[in-house]
């Protein structure tokens, strides 16, 4: 019974251009679009200073990393905690000043620093590699080595630049894999919204609802080829962004479709539960964008970092499923597998899943009015 | 409210009688506030499980899935009903074998009303609930459903079925009247009425009777005093899609006040003459002319002399009557003293004051009707094209329809209509009957009958379209 259900609704995404249109024309479009036409800013990051010139003189340099109005400062004793942060977002990159900072400039010699940035996010990289230079050179020209500023005819300070996990800072290596989580939002919300809410309108669910159908029958039928859908069009994605465009991926790929399966299996969940309770296309349709697809857009730290936005926006992306699926899968493309986050996301994804099933299920009704 | 077993009960009633709520609690997909209900022995609210495993159900929209193909929607429901798929007796009756790769959603609305029934039929149901099966049928198809019903069923299948064809109701075992969401008569129909005429005169009489009374549309209709015998022409009307022809050298003029009925079988190009005739859909070659203009040439004049009424309900629902009334009178250009006016009279002859506030969605389909009907005639137009005005409408309503239509004619105006209703036929001063996008034959229904060698319209319709056919 349950296999006739599946069969059918299989029949009817082939039969229906718009759900391969969704599944596997728009994702090449989206990732078009990624390639050639972003360009982002960022307010306030968030980045980390480790000294190891005890002079008197660096604390001004740590003290003006904290009066600025764009970068708050953290000051670090150790590199791996650095290392650490860096790869769970907390900081967004480093200042590394080395022993002889202070006495280099002192004797009128360059001295080295070295700025790390997390080139995950290439716009944040430059931003915090332009404001970390102006910051140093701003207080170099105000300390007392000022003065060597002028007799020497050379640089005084070299800074190297180290970009993590991107090194090319090339934005299309975390834009293009984060386009997935748009795509399988789209599957996932868009097009399962419409399934149940045209069996409403169509007349459909009043003759299955008279046979012995069941309601686990009725989710399953819905959840299962939009699954498979979902995975074949996030297969062809991951293809498209590792052969076409040739973008690194340092992951492990069996850790990547595990958690882009439970990711899914959220979508699902959100667009069927829509769908079952608006019952009519029009409103599912308009709810699934408003609630689904624009999020995952705007609100997920693909286009915006969350750092930048308003509080209140920052306490409503921690619900969003797609947040915590662009953390992982850039991490996953451009770090490799980090299990701490491929286990945050992992449970917080199938909590939400799972909640999300129950509560269709209970909100499926086996009578045309409850 | 007893049903017994093996036997067809027909369900009637007026317009928001409560038909589809009643068929919808009896097999457990609505469950009632007050009172108790047995369906074949168990309670439909607690057992519908196994309750459903016993039925046939077939709902007003069919409940088929259009994108897939007859076969498959039959091996849908087979499985959903765990039956076999042995469907040649099946194919064989409805003579949908030569569709079976057919979309459901291509096939003419008789052969998507056989389809939705053969499902509901699969697997020997105990219990057959069908709800208005035959709306929008013509004669022929609504004999075959009859026939498939009558022979596909086994002789203890109780079946129940609600129709606002009352000679469908007479032809049953028992016949249960609905009125106002109650049940006012229930017995063998051939005890109230010995035929299917006096049966219809009968159930009126129980709805609380039709009086004739003036039609106030007719009586404020302003006569337009031009000259002319023939206010519309149809001059060798084609229409192809591809190599089909849908409609083939239609031909035909109507006389000023005359009411022109096109009669034909779903599918036989009737919508498509109609939407030709009102400069909807343009015509492969040939036009036509209203009032002496014509349709190619000048659109918008030749428009200005038409009401028009859709066969599908075309205004807008969430507007309240009185919003669409008011709506329509602008889109016309009334000027602001006559559209009160008008708008005052529509009110008074359709008897929408109670239900001026109400949404147009909301209204029950013969309330709907009358709406599109009002809207239609607003303008005081010459010509009136209606396409099925009177489907799904029940009979009280249809008398008052009709009653409109003859006295807008008397008057004057130009009537071109369709319809599936036989009876309805007789109304007509002339009929084209229409078939495979061709007049097979035209004139009064006198003539017609004598023509086909039958009794009634009915009987003259079936016997001419198989007349055709061998002719083919």
């Amino acid at each position: 019974m349950l296999m006739a259900l599946i069969k059918k609704e299989f029949l009817q995404i082939i039969r229906d251009p718009g759900s391969i249109i969704i599944a596997f024309v728009l994702p090449l479009i989206c990732i078009l679009i990624y390639m050639y036409g972003i360009n982002l800013d960022t307010p306030s990051v968030t980045m980390g200073i480790k000294s190891d010139d005890t002079s008197s003189e660096i604390h001004s340099l740590i003290k003006s990393f904290g009066n600025s109005k764009y970068i708050k400062a953290v000051v670090y004793d150790n590199k791996e905690d650095i290392t650490r942060d860096i790869a769970r977002s907390k900081i967004k990159g480093a200042v590394f000043i080395p022993q002889d900072f202070c006495l280099n400039l002192s004797k009128g010699k360059t001295a080295n620093a070295l700025i790390v940035t997390d080139g995950s996010e290439v716009n944040t990289a430059n931003y915090v590699y332009a404001y970390s230079m102006q910051i140093i050179n701003g207080w170099l020209s105000s300390s007392k080595y000022a003065i060597n500023l002028r007799t020497v005819n050379k640089s005084l300070i070299n800074v190297q630049l180290r970009t993590w996990y991107n090194q090319d800072l090339n934005s299309h290596y975390f834009i293009l894999p984060g386009s997935l989580a748009i795509t399988m939002t789209l599957i996932g919300i868009l097009l399962t919204a419409l399934v149940i809410a045209r069996e409403w309108e169509r007349g459909t669910m009043e003759a299955l609802l008279s046979t012995k159908i069941k309601k686990i029958h009725i989710l399953l039928s819905k959840y299962v080829p939009y699954f498979i859908l979902g995975m074949l069009s996030m297969a062809f994605n991951v293809f498209l962004c590792m052969f076409v465009f040739s973008i690194p991926f340092r992951g492990n790929i069996f850790v990547l479709f595990f958690v882009s399966g439970l990711f899914l299996f959220t979508c699902l969940g959100i667009g069927l539960l829509i769908s079952t309770i608006t019952k009519s296309l029009f409103l599912a349709s308009m709810i699934s964008v408003a609630a689904g697809f624009l999020p995952a857009l705007l609100l997920s730290g693909l286009m915006f970092p969350i750092s930048s936005m308003p509080k209140i926006f920052q306490y409503l992306t921690m619900v969003l499923p797609p947040r915590y699926f662009i953390t992982f899968i850039e991490s996953e493309f451009m770090a490799g597998t980090v299990w701490n986050i491929v286990l945050i996301n992992s449970v917080y994804l199938s909590i939400l899943g799972l909640i999300l099933f129950i509560v269709i299920y209970k909100k499926t009704s086996l009578r045309l009015e409850n | 409210m007893e049903i017994e077993k093996g036997k067809i009960t027909g369900l009637i009633g007026a317009d928001g009688a409560g038909k589809t709520t009643l068929l919808r609690l009896v097999i457990g997909l609505l469950v009632a506030d007050k009172g108790e209900i047995s369906t074949l022995d168990l309670n439909p609210e607690k057992q519908k499980n196994i309750l459903n495993t016993k039925i046939g159900y077939m709902p007003q929209k069919f409940g088929l899935y259009e994108d897939l193909t007859v076969i498959e929607n039959l091996k849908l429901y087979a499985d959903l009903k765990n039956v076999s798929h042995d469907f040649d007796k099946l194919l064989e009756f409805t003579d949908l074998k030569r569709f079976q790769t057919r979309f459901a959603g291509k096939l003419s609305g008789g052969m998507k009303q056989k389809l939705g029934l053969a499902c509901s039929l699969l697997g020997n149901p105990e219990f057959l609930v069908l709800d208005e099966p035959s709306v929008g049928v013509d004669p022929i198809s609504r004999r075959d459903l009859m026939k498939m019903v009558r022979q596909l069923i086994s002789p203890d299948t109780t079946v129940l079925w609600s129709t606002a064809y009352l000679d469908e109701a007479h032809s049953f075992d028992t016949a249960v009247v609905m009125d106002k969401g109650k049940i006012i008569y229930q017995g063998s129909p051939h005890l109230l009425a010995k035929t299917a005429q006096e049966f219809e005169e009968k159930v009126i009489e129980l709805m609380g009777g039709y009086k004739k009374e003036e039609s106030l549309v007719a009586k404020s209709y302003v006569p337009h005093d031009i000259d002319m015998e023939y206010t519309v022409f149809a001059d060798n009307l084609v229409k192809k899609y591809g190599d089909f022809y849908a409609v083939k050298n239609n031909t035909f003029k109507i006389k000023k006040g005359e009411i022109f009925g096109l009669l034909g079988p779903n599918g036989a190009g009737k919508s498509t003459s109609f939407k030709m005739m009102c400069g909807l859909s343009k015509p492969t070659s040939g036009t036509t002319k209203i009032f002496g203009t014509d349709m190619k040439e000048n659109p918008t004049k030749a428009r200005s002399y038409l009401g028009y009424m859709a066969q599908k309900f075309s205004l807008y629902g969430n507007l309240t009557v009185e919003q669409n009334l008011n709506f329509f009178a602008g889109v016309y250009g009334l000027n602001k003293k006559d559209k009160q006016q008008r708008i005052d009279e529509m009110i008074k002859s359709f008897n929408f004051e109670k239900v001026l506030k109400q949404k147009a969605d909301e209204l029950p389909l013969g309330f709907k009707q009358r709406l599109s009907m009002a809207c239609a005639v607003m303008h005081n137009p010459p010509v009136l094209f209606l396409d099925e005005p009177t489907s799904g409408v029940d009979v009280v309503a249809r008398r008052d329809f009709w009653n409109h239509i003859t006295s807008l004619a008397k008057k004057g105006v130009t009537v071109l209509i369709t319809t599936h209703f036989m009876d309805e036929a007789e109304f007509c001063d002339r009929i084209s009957l229409f078939y495979r996008g061709q007049t097979i034959a035209i004139g009064t229904p006198k003539e017609l009958k004598e023509k086909a060698n039958a009794k009634n319209m009915e009987e003259t319709f079936i016997n001419l379209i198989k007349e055709s056919e061998v002719k083919y």
